[in-house]
């Protein structure tokens, strides 16, 4: 099993910033092939947010031992167009034990590259707390 | 060319659509994880998924999110659509390789905003599955054209 962060191990408020990607013409045509979108010859303004999930993984510490995505509360402040280079901040609000697992609330939000804000809101992920130790 | 959108002042409360079915293919899943760049494993790997409650992989929810928004636009005639406002969604249950899911959308709700050309119109969404079982829900916020 790969290193993970527990349930335990999350941090309120801690902030992380993702490297960057620049959204091309190509991320586009994939989603809208994929989505069957009709384009509107901008970028569809939940392909950033797709993007923004996957640069959550391209942190230093260990990704987050997500069971579940929950939910999502989500506002689009600025359109970005091809050629924009984005990046996410994630700042942990707030963490509720369970009997299993428990809930975190990662506000995310997505920058581009004159640091504006593009999109923000909060996912609320279902984590997997440490495995209790079994005796052999 | 007859412009076939229809315009914030056309779009009234109240109305009701509901999409085509679309099935989730393990291929849907895997351009998912390359588009979005979301390898997690419960994506991705069958057998750590084959341990858990699910049993098998299943499709990120984003991507069933995508999907509804181009269901959307097979459920009715377009919008003049402008852009999202925001959206707030829950993810209820799981989708899984060979899941047919289809929309059930509503008009719940419409406003002027701030610019004079434009209006927000609210839905309430429902992603069903072949078992008419609820697979997400939520509301989205579109910013709508007004008759030029």
């Amino acid at each position: 099993m790969t290193a993970a962060t527990y349930f335990e191990d999350v941090v309120v408020d801690k902030v992380q910033l993702t490297p960057a990607i620049t959204v091309t013409a190509a991320h586009v045509e994939m989603y809208e092939g994929l989505t069957r979108e009709m384009g509107s010859g901008g970028i569809p303004d939940v392909l950033p947010l797709c993007l923004a999930i996957g640069l959550g993984w391209r942190v230093k510490d260990p990704p987050m031992a997500v069971q579940a995505f929950v939910g999502l509360d989500w506002k689009i402040m600025k359109e970005l167009r091809v050629g924009d280079t984005m990046h996410t901040r994630s700042r942990i609000v707030s963490k509720r034990p369970l009997r299993d697992g428990g809930l975190v609330v990662d506000e995310r939000t997505i920058l581009d590259q004159h640091g504006e804000v593009v999109q923000q809101g909060k996912f609320t992920f279902l984590v997997a707390k440490r495995q209790k130790e079994t005796s052999a | 060319m007859a412009d076939l959108r229809r315009y914030f002042e056309e779009i009234e409360l109240g109305e009701q659509y509901e999409s085509p079915g679309r099935t989730v293919t393990e291929a849907d899943i895997v351009m998912f994880a390359g588009l979005s760049g979301d390898y997690n494993v419960l994506h991705t790997d069958a057998e750590f998924m084959k341990q858990t409650i699910f049993g098998e992989r299943i499709a990120h929810g984003l991507l069933c999110l995508a999907i509804q928004s181009g269901l959307f636009t097979r459920a009715t005639a377009p919008y003049a659509t402008l852009g999202f406002g925001g959206l707030r969604w829950k993810f209820k249950a799981p989708v899984k390789i060979g899941d047919t899911i289809r929309l059930r959308a509503k008009v719940v709700d419409k406003k002027n905003l701030d610019k004079p050309d434009r209006g927000q119109i609210t839905l309430d969404r429902t992603i069903l599955n072949q078992r008419d079982e609820v697979v997400q829900q939520g509301q989205t916020d579109l910013v709508v054209q007004k008759r030029p």
